[in-house]
């Protein structure tokens, strides 16, 4: 089988390893790291359990080859810092319950992260925002209410969208967006 | 955090899984594959057919593989899993009940069954390799037709597909009560309806998997696997192997959601410990989601002839429905299945007549087991479909239909002529369910519809509401460990497995509250058959219920003991010893605590050979308690495309005493997300051929982030008397609703003349041909 040298920064360790060239990104880290928070839900590309970051940008670690992040910075749910933005997201997401079983955690992390230090991003992402962003990632088992209000109240954004009585505003609130995903 | 004299109990204290799930440190079943050589499964290609030959040659012959094995080379030719659950015989003999035993081989060799049914197993150094060998594996098939209608399978003249079996009926039931054709007669309006609820399935977000380590020194396999339920894993193993049950550990690492689909035993469970002993290797199979797809067990798929009569007040006078649930090529929960769907055709309403038939059937799709309501949801839809309808004819509103013939204080409890599955007489064991309903309407009424209209201007709104019944906390039985460690922390143990539900959470609250420490000094670990010989496991909405009582009781038991040592500790009575959040207290203010306790019992101490404190309590209810709740929603009908948008949702229930209010709160809005699912966007569709074509997360589709609104949830607490801790069962509760209240929202946002909702997923192609006849109606 044909074997590829792959050398690359994780978690800003740089490490090098001959693997076959099929090797997807996700299996590198996993088996050949060692790093097994990178989870793989589908391996085609839809839950966005395997999202890692690859230069600061998410990336769906099932759909790349290691070789293709061969010179690049990557950082695994692992690397992910321990202070700022990040801990407070952890912190936000264990008190609104923004998991259960946690095999999408590290996914959402990696994603959220990616929104929340974005320069480019909106300064305070409303509910509408937060949900489009985060869209590609599957959470079979919250509901995803958890996991908005943390992101919302990391990202300093407003108010999560009513859920009984009282309407939302004009465009905002989760059923404005919703048709599109059905059509997914 | 200290030790405190307020109760544990009723907290919403943060997971203690949390840390290690966010940090990446979770140790799923693939996470615990290193060392190990990788199992793939051939798998049947087709949905019906003969097996000619299977051969492996040129699979065997590829560098990397160590075996490739069939049944007959692992010893388990003929072999199949016991079913997994038998009612009561006492309730067995009043519903008629009957059932047959499908005995799917473990391995096929003469017949397959479904698309993805297991046929042999390769071992190789990599799953690559693996995969490339079973590829490689040539089976010859000789196709037969497939019988894929579950109506058309019960017909006298269909083909059967049990060699050993008269016919394709997985089970029977008939449930009654009342003259139903007498109070028929008095009906002021009658409904008739054919009620569908596709198939589709749990779908975690983790697939399944097993780890087998063999440990020579012991004698004995360490079977690793994604189960809710380890201890009946290891029944089921060795039952078909004739292994003792202490030559198999089965253990359960994190588990990444299970809702029932992991509540089962399967074929590959049995595989890989076997090759794994067989070959002297440590053995990790590891699902990928295609393979899930296929072949694990998927849910739902009923259908309901129902009829319902009322009087002119819109009073039930009687319940008649008749229904057929397609279990594909077998079912180890057949039984549980049937059974809960008849059941729960009552509701939480006075219905003085029943008549319920029901039959389930073998198909040549994949198996089934008990899917998040298993057989609730679909029992609900069928009865609120008709209670909505019934509603229309009458003139009247949906919300009044269902007030009127709510249970209220006055009835409650209520006592229903049949028994529960485990045999003892039903009786609703709640407070007021008409109170229930009327929160939940307070949280969210019909007017929010008003409301939002002009938000939405592409949209057709409506409203919908409606109520279940779900019997929680079923038996026989479950069983809680609690031991005092050297360093006076504890450890508990209990035959519930968790897959997501925070039991270590929990379970450290439940017996901190008896133990009189704080929570932190608890640790709780996952499903395993070494600290607890016989359990049951996490189903049925009955963790909390009987792993918590059992728990409790095993706690409370070690604190009574703990007393008297520290009674010998402190020179004193064990009656004048109380144990508060400081320790043990003498009457004369002297205190000893856990650690002092605990360090007793070392070498040298006062307490050195005494027996240790590690006790061992089992839970078994009487029977079940019931949980009523409530759903409300507003959708909003695209007026083009015909998607369906859920827009508000607000559920009211009935449960019982927390033991952490916010995961209570999170199972219920897990359920409604998975409910919205169902009703919305999943389904395992089949071709013609019985070939599965939702294979992917392209074509099987999971609510996303868009499509789950927030959801209002109002815990109405109503403490049982049937175990310890008061709790009621809610794991299933946020699923079972939603099909329901959602069809009724589209009735109300594009229904109006003949149609209506009767099949779920929602057909977007149906609701656009509805919303173009009402524009047709209009414009004429
Ligand atoms: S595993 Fe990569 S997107 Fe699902
Ligand atoms: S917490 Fe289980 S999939 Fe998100």
């Amino acid at each position: 089988m044909d074997h590829v040298s792959v050398r690359m920064t994780v978690n800003g360790v740089l490490v090098e390893r001959q693997v076959p060239a099929r090797t997807s990104l996700a299996d590198f880290v996993r088996d050949e790291l060692g790093l097994t928070g990178t989870h793989l839900g589908c391996e085609h590309g839809v839950c966005g359990a395997c999202a890692v970051l690859v230069d600061g940008s998410s990336v769906r670690s099932c759909l790349m080859l290691a070789a293709q992040a061969s010179g690049a910075e990557v950082t695994t749910v692992e690397g992910l810092p321990h202070s700022g933005r990040t801990a407070r997201l952890r912190d936000a997401m264990s008190r609104h319950h923004g998991l259960q079983c946690g095999f999408c955690t590290s996914g959402f992390l990696i994603t959220a992260t990616e929104l929340l230090t974005d320069a480019d991003a909106v300064e305070a992402p409303d509910e509408g925002t937060v949900r489009e962003v985060l869209s590609g990632n599957v959470c079979r088992c919250t509901g995803y209410q958890g996991i908005v209000r943390a992101v919302l109240e990391v990202a300093g954004g407003g108010a999560t969208a009513p859920s009984g009585g009282e309407p939302a505003a004009r465009g905002g609130g989760p059923g404005a967006a919703a048709t599109a995903g059905q059509q997914r | 955090m200290s030790g405190s004299d307020t109760s544990w109990l009723g907290q919403s204290l943060p997971r203690h899984e949390d840390q290690r799930l966010l940090t990446g440190r979770g140790r799923f079943l693939a996470d615990t594959a290193r060392g190990c050589v990788h199992a793939c499964f051939v798998r049947s290609t087709q949905a019906h057919a003969r097996v000619r030959s299977v051969k492996t040659g040129s699979a065997a012959a590829l560098p990397g593989v160590l075996a490739v094995l069939t049944a007959e080379d692992l010893g388990l030719d003929g072999a199949h899993l016991p079913m997994l659950h038998e009612p009561h015989p006492g309730f067995a003999e009043v519903t008629r009940f009957a059932m047959s035993d499908p005995r799917l081989p473990i391995l096929a060799s003469v017949r397959v069954h479904y698309v993805g049914q297991p046929i042999a197993v390769v071992v190789a150094e990599s799953r690559h390799v693996a995969e490339d060998a079973a590829e490689l594996v040539e089976v010859e098939y000789e196709t037969l037709p497939p019988v894929l209608d579950p109506t058309a399978a019960l017909a006298p003249d269909a083909p059967t597909l049990h060699a050993h079996l008269p016919t394709n009926e997985a089970a029977r039931i008939e449930v009654g009560f009342g003259d139903v054709d007498e109070a028929r007669r008095a009906a002021a309006v009658t409904v008739s309806d054919t009620l569908r609820i596709g198939r589709h399935g749990a779908v975690p977000l983790e697939c399944r998997g097993v780890v087998a380590r063999v440990d020579d020194r012991r004698d004995r396999v360490e079977v690793w696997t994604s189960t809710q339920i380890p201890h009946l894993v290891q029944q089921a193993l060795c039952r078909v192997t004739g292994w003792a049950r202490d030559e198999v550990r089965v253990a359960v690492p994190d588990v990444g959601g299970g809702f029932g689909t992991k509540a089962n035993v399967y074929a590959e469970e049995v595989v890989v410990p076997v090759a794994a002993r067989k070959l002297g290797r440590d053995i990790a199979w590891v699902e990928d989601r295609q393979e899930y797809l296929m072949s694990a067990a998927q849910g739902r798929d009923q259908v309901h002839h129902a009829t319902l009569a009322v009087d002119a007040n819109g009073r039930v006078l009687s319940w008649e429905d008749d229904f057929v649930v397609d279990v594909g090529a077998s079912s180890l929960w057949t039984a549980g299945i049937i059974a809960n769907t008849a059941i729960h055709l009552m509701g939480p309403y006075r219905v003085p007549a029943m008549r319920v038939t029901g039959r389930a059937a073998y198909t040549n799709k994949t198996i089934v087991a008990q899917y998040r309501g298993a057989g609730r949801p679909e029992a609900c839809f069928a009865l609120e479909r008709c209670l909505d309808a019934a509603a229309r004819r009458l003139g009247m509103s949906p919300e009044e239909i269902r007030r009127v013939n709510l249970l209220t204080a006055d009835d409650l409890p209520y006592p229903r002529p049949i028994p529960y599955r485990d045999g003892v007489p039903i009786s609703y064991d709640g407070r007021d369910y008409r109170a229930c309903f009327d929160s939940c309407l307070e949280m969210l009424p019909r007017t929010v519809c008003d409301e939002l209209r002009e938000n939405y201007p592409e949209h057709d709104l409506g409203y919908g509401v409606a109520t279940y019944m779900e019997a929680t906390g079923r038996g026989p039985y479950e069983t809680g460990r609690v031991r005092l460690l050297p360093s006076g922390r504890f450890e508990v143990a209990t035959g519930a497995a968790s897959a997501g539900q925070g039991h270590e959470t929990t379970f450290a609250q439940v017996a901190a509250d008896a133990l009189r420490v704080s929570p932190d000094r608890i640790r709780v670990g996952n499903g395993d058959t070494d600290p607890v010989t016989y359990g049951v496991g996490t189903f049925a909405s009955r963790s909390a219920v009987l792993a918590g009582s059992a728990v409790h009781l095993a706690a409370t038991r070690l604190a009574d003991r703990a007393c008297g040592y520290a009674a010998m500790l402190l020179d004193t009575d064990a009656a004048g010893v109380v144990l508060g959040a400081g320790g043990f207290r003498a009457d004369d203010g002297r205190v000893v605590d856990w650690t002092d306790l605990a360090a007793a019992f070392g070498p040298g101490g006062r307490l050195e050979g005494q027996p240790s404190l590690d006790e061992l309590a089992q839970f078994r209810p009487q029977t079940v308690t019931w949980t009523m709740g409530v759903h409300a929603v507003v959708v909003g009908v695209h007026r083009d495309t015909g998607l369906t948008s859920v827009l508000r949702y607000a559920v009211a229930h009935e449960g019982g005493a927390e033991i952490n209010p916010r995961i209570v709160e999170g199972q219920v809005i897990g359920g409604v997300a998975q409910g919205i699912g169902g009703a919305l966007l999943e389904e395992f569709r089949y071709s013609p051929e019985g070939q599965p074509t939702s294979t992917t997360f392209a074509d099987y589709l999971l609510p996303g982030m868009c499509e789950v609104p927030q959801i209002a949830v109002k815990h109405l607490y109503v403490p049982t008397a049937g175990n310890p801790i008061g709790v009621r069962g809610a794991g299933e509760s946020g699923a079972i609703a939603a099909y329901a209240a959602i069809a009724a929202a589209v009735d109300d946002a594009v229904g109006g003349g003949d149609w209506r909702v009767t099949s779920v997923p929602i057909a977007p192609e149906q609701v656009r041909a509805a919303i173009a006849r009402r524009s047709a109606a209009v414009a004429s």
